[in-house]
């Protein structure tokens, strides 16, 4: 297989780490990146909880693509209609750029099956091999590829998970050395159990997520899918406050509850707490905005105040964040 | 329902427990919910006289309840609204001999301050003092604080108590003027205020604050801040610097505010209201201090190691 490649070394050091006494330990190491930032080498992961958290993600993987003279191959058995990302004459584009060859929707079948129906991995990665190679002639400057595994961890045609890591060790080794192309591999968070999600995050580097909604460097505010709501990360103060209100109003507009997660909030001013309070009291009698993952800081200023002072606010789960990465 | 705040002016235990075994003892009972918060060992023995009485009172020691004295208005507070619609009969000894003068200052302006806090909440509140140990000092502030008296066997209403809000005004006076020569100076004069949270945090580690207490001061320094940022007038600035084991940081502007004696004291209902953020920041350092002259709106914050 000959993928165009930079260097034989892999573009991630540092997954192994020797520790104390010496030993190599395989340890799993992530680099978080929004879809936007995806970019060659990486061989990503995206575990979603549902077709809206999917199509943003991926609509914006294929949008951005297409927008930027790359290849995109997308092996799905979705009629070009169904494609996130393909604007709104959907089966008229991607016509346009599948006559272009910059579309490439391939079927399971077609990709990734034997004659019996049954999960070849060799197969796919011969012809996920042939598009990259192709597409430096064809003039293309990267290539993106995507899939969806779900179909393969839960539905009939149920693969083994050996076989699995298998095929993600090798889309991660070719991808990973790799100039031109990228990966997303798209899974539902409960197509399998927990243990067999971690082990197929763990062939991944890259943990994909939607692009934030705000990010200046101080404050980041992520959309969060399950549960619904918002992850604020970093400092929320007086000069972002009207930001950060617009986003949570945003949100809050479907009637679902709205979880915000805190783990990664390092500081929440005054103002800050008083904008959730005033949130919350405009919420029906019965809801509330749940605070998930409060780090001590920030819980001990709630609980100095007390919580009764914050009505309409309550603690939600736990603390620690890092052992669902990526799969919760 | 109108409150009643009495000093107890007393020498020696059997002294003590000649008087506070009976007003307890009609807390209970008159319905009223009843705690006892004393320093020991006047703590063991009342526990030791109410022993057949269960669970009926709720103990405190002072030592862990008199620590802060925002706070312990906060706890009182707590106390009046989780018994209502029970009123509540406390007696209630504070700590003295823990503090420095200003923080004994701060501890007798509490006093004053639960006259106001508590005016309508028909508790009935006893504060022992024992005159064998205590200062004349804090005796005869006692006698400023407190509208009623209970002193030689006689029961009276306090001819030397103080309006709170005239007290109050007095212990604004306290402010010491100047800063020392090595103070830094930082201007407040974007909107973002992420600068100066590093630059106290900075100031919070060098000076050996523990994590928690500098977290607060940087939530506490912002607030301030903001607040100077939103209402103030410029030139705004931070100053900060070190008095022995105390780590000082004032924010200043051009503005004319006049803070009522009270300001940032009164426990407020929720967030939502007025005053919940210098309430908040009273609670998260161990001293402020406010003072708004001609030069000037000031409000000096200060942390013990």
């Amino acid at each position: 297989m000959r993928w165009a490649s930079k260097t034989s070394a892999a573009a991630y050091a540092g997954r192994t780490r020797t520790d104390l006494d010496g030993q190599v330990m395989e340890t799993p190491w992530f680099a978080e990146r929004p879809v936007s930032a995806v970019r060659p080498g990486d061989h990503g992961w995206l575990a979603y909880s549902g077709a809206e958290e999917r199509d943003q993600v991926i609509g914006t993987f294929v949008r951005e693509g297409l927008a930027h003279n790359e290849k995109v191959v997308y092996v799905t058995d979705a009629p070009p209609e169904r494609v996130p990302g393909l604007g709104p004459r959907r089966r008229a584009d991607a016509e346009t750029y599948a006559r272009l060859g910059q579309l490439r929707l391939i079927s399971r079948e077609d990709a990734c099956l034997d004659r019996h129906g049954a999960f070849e991995p060799e197969r796919m990665l011969d012809i996920l091999a042939a598009e990259v190679d192709a597409a430096f002639g064809e003039g293309f400057r990267a290539v993106r590829l995507t899939t969806d595994y779900t179909w393969l961890l839960n539905g009939p045609s149920r693969s083994d998970l050996g076989r699995m890591l298998g095929c993600e060790h090798r889309v991660g080794d070719a991808v990973s050395p790799s100039t031109m192309a990228m990966a997303v591999c798209q899974v539902h968070r409960r197509a399998c159990p927990p243990h067999e999600l971690a082990a197929l995050r763990d062939t991944h580097e890259v943990l994909v997520e939607v692009n934030p909604e705000f990010d200046d460097g101080i404050l980041k505010i992520v959309r969060t899918f399950e549960p619904n709501g918002l992850r604020v990360e970093g400092e929320l103060d007086a000069a972002r406050h009207a930001v950060f209100a617009e986003k949570l109003s945003q949100v809050s507009m479907d009637r679902r509850r709205v979880h915000l997660d805190f783990s990664r909030l390092g500081f929440i001013d005054l103002g800050g707490l008083h904008l959730l309070a005033q949130h919350a009291t405009a919420l029906p009698a019965d809801e509330t905005l749940v605070l998930d993952h409060l780090p001590a800081d920030v819980e001990n200023v709630i609980e100095m105040v007390g919580w009764h002072r914050l009505p309409g606010l309550t603690r939600g789960g736990g603390r620690a964040l890092p052992e669902t990465e990526g799969i919760a | 329902m109108t409150l009643e705040h009495r000093a107890f002016m007393y020498s020696g235990p059997e002294d003590f427990l000649a008087v506070t075994v009976p007003f307890l003892e009609s807390g209970l009972e008159s319905g009223q919910a009843v705690v006892a918060v004393a320093r020991e060992p006047n703590l063991t023995a009342l526990r030791d006289t109410f022993a057949g009485h269960g669970t009926a009172i709720e103990y405190f020691d002072s030592a862990a309840f008199y620590r802060h004295p925002v706070r312990t208005l906060r706890d009182y507070q707590a106390i009046v609204k989780r018994s209502e619609p029970r009123s509540v009969c406390a007696l209630a000894e504070p700590v003295w001999g823990r503090w420095d003068e200003r923080q004994t200052l701060e501890w007798i302006r509490y006093e004053s301050l639960i006259n106001v806090v508590f005016a309508g909440s028909g508790a009935r509140a006893l504060c022992p003092y024992d005159t064998a140990t205590l200062p004349d000092d804090v005796l005869a502030e006692a006698r400023r604080t407190h509208p009623l008296l209970l002193t030689d066997g006689r029961d009276l209403i306090n001819g030397r108590y103080v309006d709170p809000a005239v007290f109050g005004a007095g212990c604004d006076r306290a402010w010491r003027a100047g800063r020392p020569e090595g103070a830094e100076y930082l201007p407040i004069d974007g909107a973002d205020l992420h600068a100066l949270r590093s630059f106290v945090a900075e100031r919070a580690a060098e000076h050996g604050l523990g994590r928690q207490p500098a977290q607060n001061l940087v939530t506490a320094v912002n607030e301030v801040a903001a607040n100077a940022l939103q209402h103030g007038v410029p030139p705004r600035g931070l100053w900060t610097w070190r008095d022995g084991d105390d780590l000082l940081c004032e924010v200043g502007d051009n503005g004319f505010w006049r803070p009522g004696p009270f300001t940032g004291f009164i426990p407020p209902d929720s967030a939502l209201q007025q005053g919940f953020g210098l309430w908040t920041v009273r609670l998260l350092v161990d001293l402020v201090e406010l003072k708004a002259g001609w030069d000037g709106t000031f409000v000096r914050l200060h942390t013990r190691r």
